[in-house]
């Protein structure tokens, strides 16, 4: 099967202009702008199905239509901020298919009727940074961005801009505010970026996977794209596999594709002759699977998509999907997320500022032997303090690993406790 | 009006207008919701999640557009899984609010226990605790006890020096950013900031020197916890040892409600002092917030070394001896008052002066008031409903400087939509919330409002416009200015329609005098002289509150050359040093009595202390010299004088101090047991004044003032209209005023001499400096009508080169704009 | 009738000749008082010689007669009385208005104020009664230094000391 998005691994130099105009670069975008109304394109990409690939899985064509048409300027702004721990999907497409996902920022400006778009590139990202800005010079040069766009009145400008390295500015509204030169912290919504958002105007924020799918879907139409994955999630998505499997590294599967088949077949199981006992499918914000012999087969045949993987006690979230051997113990796990959190947390709201605070020393003691059963329990119940009651979704995520894992794999947090 | 929305709140029906939040529809209910970040007067961000309930709303059928019923006829209700917060939820139709059920309480409990375990809870050393809105809703809304460890506390910088006024306790701040928000959105000073993140989020200052700003002390009212704290407060004394009494701030016209905290002292050998001074609620006035200078320099003076005293059988000479110089001169004689005194003690002294047949003047370089006590604000006046639709013009004022909370409120009108106009000979702080900004040439003053009505757009804005307020002050601008611009301002008026000027609310001239009471002076037909020192000259001078001599040289040769000098002050100064007689008189925190704001607003004070031994309140030193006079004044109480005052003078009529001192329910709700909600300032239960009636039934155009003035105003004399230009080598020297002043009531601050000293010199453009040779911070000479001072040079881009800005009170008698030479001092003659 | 008499005499004489004699000389022999005596308080001190008082002032909202007063201001470490930042800079009781009920002694964060022993006060004056810091204060243990210290930075910043629950 050709791949969709990560082009590069079937054509080499894909990364260069030249060679990818060769491979059809830019079909898309010319067809829109000069064959199809901007309404014509959210329609195709609502027929699509095509959801947003950064970790909620929204529609896109559905959020594209939230825009209102009284208030303009429209604004497009693509979150590269990859942050979340067991990603790095974005970064291969950015690095090695530079173009077509710069094609499909374009598409989604076309589309909601926005002259400007940002890209949003995690400061880490320094030298993809660099990578985007040389080749959206390379597009405006070619006539691919700035004005009169093949002849039309259509005009699209891109910029990026670097983030400081704070994982908070992946959630949307903390993005902006970094975006408009404010502390990175989540704003209050409603009202939501649809309407009021990049300096106070109607905005879409999509994620570059979400993105990099449009120039197919713009040119092939919705009907080729729905032939990948399953009826509610369709098309592909690139599967980041780390933690202990023999091959670890991004895989573009259809949605859909079972747990297995990543696991085993794509990322050669686990080393070591180890047994796979847990695995996080949406990085360190998710709820832990547990696996062992009762319900390994039911785990392995769950189709990862939106809606499967709930059932699990899970969800997909942006697919990174961190498989977790028996050699590692689950209150280390839980003590390395919870670290990544107290971190990363912008001290906005209480409960996630004080209750990873908590979280750390709670997670910190018993992963060092030096607590008691009641501390478990403590730790369990500040998790619940913290769910549901956060300014944004970060508070909820990071309340997804403790809990689970408490519940799922209490032996773990026994023995810990016993030796005290 | 609002469309009115219907909701139950914990069973409760509310009826509230459209868009309120539903905590404050609670509020309104009587229902407490805990909140911290949330403040009725800031718009909501819901980052501390205190205020956490169960929100149900009607399910609405999408056929049908209508609420799907219960079997039992009730509309179904959705609840969402999660408790929202309540802060940032407009209430909508149908709403069912639940605050008190056990899942609501949890959430309030469990967010209220996270603070805790990062709060020091060292409340028996906190001057907040007592008064401390978390330690209440811990009271009633919290954990019982602790779940965590105390060794894993976070710790955080305890003694921080936010500025030299304001402490920062790290450890206390639970980050509700109330005070950030403050100075960003309400004072227009975004001077604090976070740093860091996570649970290292700290408050910083981004200015230099810190927290540089004049509404510092509100960011103390309003912290819900004890992070931050006033530096002359500090430790002071704990809440509920103190006593409060309601007082009027006398820094400035706009007449702050405050309430001053007293409690006996061992250091004042077991008698009464003033430990702080609060804001006091009134919506019209102040709302809930004062500057720093009333705060810290609001009745530091009225305690200070310098104050005047005598014991009894002195103070009964010293009025004899006076009373019989008086006697004397009887028309010979000329009264002199400064602005401070009350509304009491000017109606005594007029009668004083009526009956003796001496000439009384108002000792003010502030002309104009025959417009403003003819054109001023109506009553029904408020200009926190000025929006949309309204125009305001300020102009030759620095409200900033001079009356800081006039400036906030106009600038919360420009936020509401009020068209703000503001007309300055160089740039002023208000300028930036400003609609319309003009710039003219010192000297131009009268020409440019002259102009403005045929200017387009904002001749149109004037024109069109609802209600019209002037605001009219003296920058660079000398008695005949500060008079002929009055007389502009109120043509302006006269030139408008009637339907939009005659006598009605929100409409109207205020000038931004310097004093709290100069208002009070002119309606009672008070009025400045405009030749003084000519006018002392053998006479019989009795001069109250107010000190010639120290502000101007000449004014002190001329009262050398006065026949004898009664001096009446609480302070002594260099008009009581030079006097032969001098009456100490009490304090305004010593007794009762009314001011008249700016806005023509009278408002009531209450003794805070006991008067001092050895002095007396003004109004009843005057009535017992005019006793010794042979002139039966009423002296007894000021409420004896007050009933005189309403029965004798027009402007007062219908006033009493019981109506003085009523109230009205006024929002948002703070004081009581609302600290968590408002602040720490407290609720009005003392009054919120009454403002003056304008001549009825008088149109502005025909409208002429019945009392007639004491002695003929100065002829407002027709200024040129290409302004004050200098010759060479001189430079065009203008008196501004500072908020921090040298005068005798602010000197005493301590607390504030370095904010005082930052405005000790003379202001110049740096290219004017570098012309002279100068630098900041360099001395110089500036030679005034051949008399020579020396000052300090303070640079500031924004004046226009070939002009030197002069602050009064520091020691250059400036009276009127004027030409100068600057000359670098060089450092070998200083030596 | 006798009979009762004799009974009477009895009882008596028991007393006098078999039982222990409860009166004591006072002044010349005291008798020891109990264990939570409520006698005339005293201001402790810490070992260092620091006082324990923070002039918190809570002892006078306790204090049911108002016999109270203080007044406080900041430490420094130059001239330092109390751990932290805040000390009693006057600590008065009226021991005339004193009721010696103890509310003081519950009511105090840092257990600086105690009621002791010393229940024999007599003043010829009233202003006599009152008792300031320095009679209240607890002369400096040995190997203490007296107030004020200089003390090196960043040591004393904490006033409220960990307390303990009280045995006893």
């Amino acid at each position: 099967m050709a791949y969709l998005l990560l082009r590069h691994r079937d054509i080499p130099g894909l990364e260069n202009i030249e060679i990818y105009k060769q491979n059809g670069g830019f079909r898309a975008l010319e067809k829109a702008v000069t064959t199809l109304q901007p309404k014509q394109v959210v329609e195709e990409v609502k027929a699509s199905g095509l959801r947003g690939r950064g970790g909620a899985g929204f529609p896109t064509g559905v959020k594209w239509s939230f825009l209102p048409d009284t208030i303009w300027p429209h604004y497009v702004v693509c979150n590269a901020d990859e942050s979340e721990p067991g990603t790095f999907k974005d970064r291969e497409i950015m690095e090695g298919n530079p173009y077509q996902f710069l094609e499909g920022v374009a598409l989604a400006c076309y589309a909601v009727g926005a002259a400007e778009g940002y890209i949003y590139i995690r400061g880490e990202y320094y030298p993809i940074a660099k990578q985007i800005e040389a080749c959206i010079a390379e597009m405006e040069k070619q006539g691919y961005l700035g004005d009169s766009l093949f002849g039309t009145q259509t005009s699209i400008r891109l910029k990026v801009h670097l983030g400081a390295g704070a994982y908070i500015c992946g959630e949307e509204t903390a993005l902006l505010e970094s975006l408009e030169g404010k502390r990175g912290q989540p704003r209050l919504r409603p009202p939501f970026p649809a309407v009021v958002g990049l300096y106070g105007k109607p905005t879409v924020i999509n994620n570059v996977e979400t993105l990099t799918n449009l120039p197919f879907i713009v040119e092939h139409g919705a009907a080729a794209f729905r032939e990948f994955g399953t009826e509610k999630s369709p098309g592909v998505k690139i599967f980041s596999l780390s933690g202990n499997v023999e091959r670890p590294g991004n895989y573009e599967l259809p949605l859909g594709t079972p747990f297995r088949e990543l696991i085993f077949t794509h990322g050669g199981g686990i080393p070591n002759g180890r047994k796979l006992r847990a695995i996080m499918p949406a990085g360190a914000s998710s709820s832990i699977i547990r696996v062992d012999d009762s319900n390994f087969d039911r785990v392995m045949d769950t189709p990862m998509d939106y809606e499967s993987v709930p059932s699990l006690g899970s969800m997909l979230g942006s697919a990174s999907v961190i498989v977790i051997d028996d050699a590692h113990p689950i209150d280390w796990v839980i003590k390395k997320t919870i670290d990544f959190f107290q971190h990363e947390s912008c001290g906005k709201c209480t409960p996630c500022r004080d209750g990873n605070y908590w979280m750390k020393h709670l997670t910190t003691r018993i992963h060092a032997g030096k607590a008691i059963a009641a501390d478990v329990k403590l730790l369990d119940n500040v998790a619940a303090q913290v769910y549901g009651k956060c300014l944004c979704a970060l508070g909820d995520f990071s309340t997804m690993a403790v809990r689970s894992a408490i519940e799922r794999f209490p032996e773990d947090f026994e023995k810990v406790t016993g030796n005290s | 009006m609002a469309k009115l929305i219907n909701l139950k709140i914990n069973g409760k029906p509310v009826s509230v207008p459209e868009g309120t939040m539903v905590v404050d529809a609670a509020k309104k209910a009587g229902i407490d919701i805990p909140v911290f970040c949330y403040h009725p007067k800031m718009e909501p961000v819901a980052m501390c999640r205190q205020c956490l309930v169960e929100i149900g709303r009607p399910v609405i059928d999408r056929a049908t557009g209508q609420p799907v019923l219960e079997e039992n006829g009730q509309p179904k209700l959705q609840f969402g899984p999660k408790l929202e917060t309540s802060c940032s939820t407009p209430v909508s139709e149908g709403m069912v609010v639940i605050t008190d059920s056990e899942k609501a309480r949890a959430g309030q409990r469990e967010i209220l226990e996270l603070l805790l375990t990062s709060h020091p809870l060292d409340c028996p050393v906190c001057d907040k605790g007592g008064e401390c809105p978390l330690q209440n809703l811990t009271m009633k809304f919290g954990p019982k006890e602790s779940r965590f460890l105390y060794d894993e506390k976070h710790h955080a910088e305890k003694h921080f020096p936010l500025g030299d006024l304001i402490f920062l306790d790290r450890e206390r701040c639970i980050q509700c950013a109330r005070c950030v928000r403050f100075q960003s959105d309400i004072a227009g000073e975004p001077v604090l900031g976070f740093s860091q993140r996570g649970r290292h989020t700290e408050i910083v200052t981004y200015s230099d020197p810190g927290f540089d700003s004049v509404f510092s002390g509100n960011t103390t009212d309003i912290c819900p916890v004890g992070a931050l704290t006033t530096a002359d407060f500090r430790f002071g004394a704990r809440p509920w040892e103190l006593k409060s009494s309601a007082s009027i701030c006398s820094q400035c016209p706009v007449g702050c409600n405050v309430t001053f905290n007293v409690r006996r002292e061992v250091k004042a050998g077991g008698g009464y002092v003033i430990k702080r001074a609060m804001p006091r609620q009134n919506e019209q006035v102040n709302e809930i917030w004062m500057c720093d200078k009333g705060r810290f320099a609001g009745y530091q003076y009225t305690e200070a070394d310098s104050r005047l005293k005598l014991d009894s059988p002195e103070l009964d000479q010293a009025l004899s001896q006076a009373a019989v110089k008086l006697a004397e001169s009887a028309s010979q004689a000329v009264f002199l008052a400064g602005g401070r005194l009350s509304n009491e003690d000017f109606y005594t002294l007029k009668q004083f002066a009526t009956r003796l047949g001496a000439k009384a003047y108002l000792y003010t370089r502030h002309g104009g008031g025959e417009y403003t006590t003819r054109y001023g604000l109506a009553p029904g006046s408020n200009l926190g409903n000025l929006g949309k639709g309204d125009t305001v013009l300020v102009v030759a004022s620095d409200l900033y400087h001079e009356a800081p909370l006039w400036y906030l409120r106009l600038k919360a009108a420009a936020k509401r939509g009020a068209t703000l106009i503001v007309a300055n000979a160089r740039a002023t702080k208000l300028d930036e919330f400003a609609t319309f900004v003009i710039r003219y040439s010192y000297g131009d003053e009268v020409e440019t409002v002259k102009s403005l009505s045929s200017k387009e757009k904002v001749g149109e804005a004037i024109k069109n416009t609802h209600h019209l307020v002037i605001f009219y002050g003296a920058d660079g601008l000398g008695l005949t200015g500060t008079t002929a611009l009055a007389q502009a301002c109120a043509d302006l008026f006269t030139s408008l329609p009637v339907s939009q000027t005659a006598p009605k609310a929100n409409n109207g001239l205020i000038g931004v005098w310097s004093t709290p009471n100069q208002q009070g002076a002119l309606e009672m037909g008070f009025a400045p002289c405009a030749d003084l020192a000519a006018e002392l000259k053998d006479k019989t001078v009795y001069i109250l509150a107010a000190d010639p001599a120290g502000d101007d040289p000449t004014l002190a040769e001329a009262l050398k050359g006065a026949k004898a000098v009664i001096a009446q002050d609480i302070l002594e100064t260099e008009t009581t040093r030079l006097a032969n007689i001098v009456l100490p008189a009490a304090a305004y925190t010593e007794r009762e009595g009314t001011f008249t704001s700016g806005e023509r607003r009278v408002q009531r004070f209450y003794p805070a202390v006991p008067a001092r031994p050895g002095t007396k309140a003004d109004f009843a030193l005057i009535a017992e010299l005019a006793k010794r006079c042979g002139i039966d004044l009423e002296g007894r109480s000021a409420l004896l004088v007050m009933n005189q005052i309403v029965a004798n003078e027009p402007a007062f009529s219908g006033i009493t101090y019981a109506k003085l001192a009523e109230v009205t329910e006024q929002w948002p709700i703070i004081g009581r047991s609302d600290l968590f909600y408002g602040g720490t300032g407290y609720e009005n239960k003392q009054g919120l004044g009454v403002t003056l009636s304008l001549t009825p039934g008088v149109s502005p155009q025909g409208r002429d003032k019945q009392a007639t003035l004491l002695s003929p105003s100065p002829a407002a004399k027709e200024m040129r209209g290409e302004g004050l230009r200098p010759k060479e080598d001189e430079l065009l020297a203008v008196p501004i005023t500072k908020l921090y002043d040298n005068g005798t009531t602010v000197a005493p601050a301590k607390l504030l001499a370095a904010h005082i000293a930052r405005f000790d010199g003379v202001f110049v453009n740096p290219a004017t400096a570098k012309k002279y040779g100068l630098e900041n911070g360099s001395q110089a000479r500036v030679s005034l009508n051949g008399v020579t001072y020396s000052a300090s040079v303070l640079l500031d881009e924004s004046i226009s080169t070939g002009v030197v800005l002069i602050p009064r009170s520091f020691g250059i008698p400036l009276a009127e704009p004027a030409f100068v030479l600057l000359t670098a001092l060089e450092p070998a003659q200083e030596a | 009738m006798i009979v009762e008499l004799a009974r009477g005499l009895w009882t008596t004489l028991r007393a006098l000749i078999f039982e222990k004699k409860v009166t004591v000389q006072y002044p010349e022999e005291k008798k020891p008082v109990k264990q939570r005596f409520r006698g005339r308080h005293y201001l402790d001190r810490y070992e260092n010689g620091l006082e324990k008082c923070i002039g918190c002032s809570l002892c006078a909202a306790a204090c049911p007669s108002d016999a109270i007063f203080v007044e406080s201001a900041e430490n420094t470490d130059e001239a330092r009385y109390s751990p932290g930042e805040r000390y009693a800079s006057t600590y008065e009781i009226n021991m005339l208005r004193c009721i010696y009920c103890g509310f003081c002694e519950d009511a105090c964060p840092t257990e600086a104020i105690k009621m002791g022993d010393n229940y024999e006060l007599s003043f010829t004056d009233r202003r006599q009664a009152i008792y300031t810091k320095e009679m209240l204060l607890v002369p400096v243990p040995p190997g203490g230094k007296p107030t004020p210290q200089v003390t090196p930075p960043g040591v004393y910043t904490r006033s409220v000391p960990e307390m303990k629950d009280p045995v006893d």
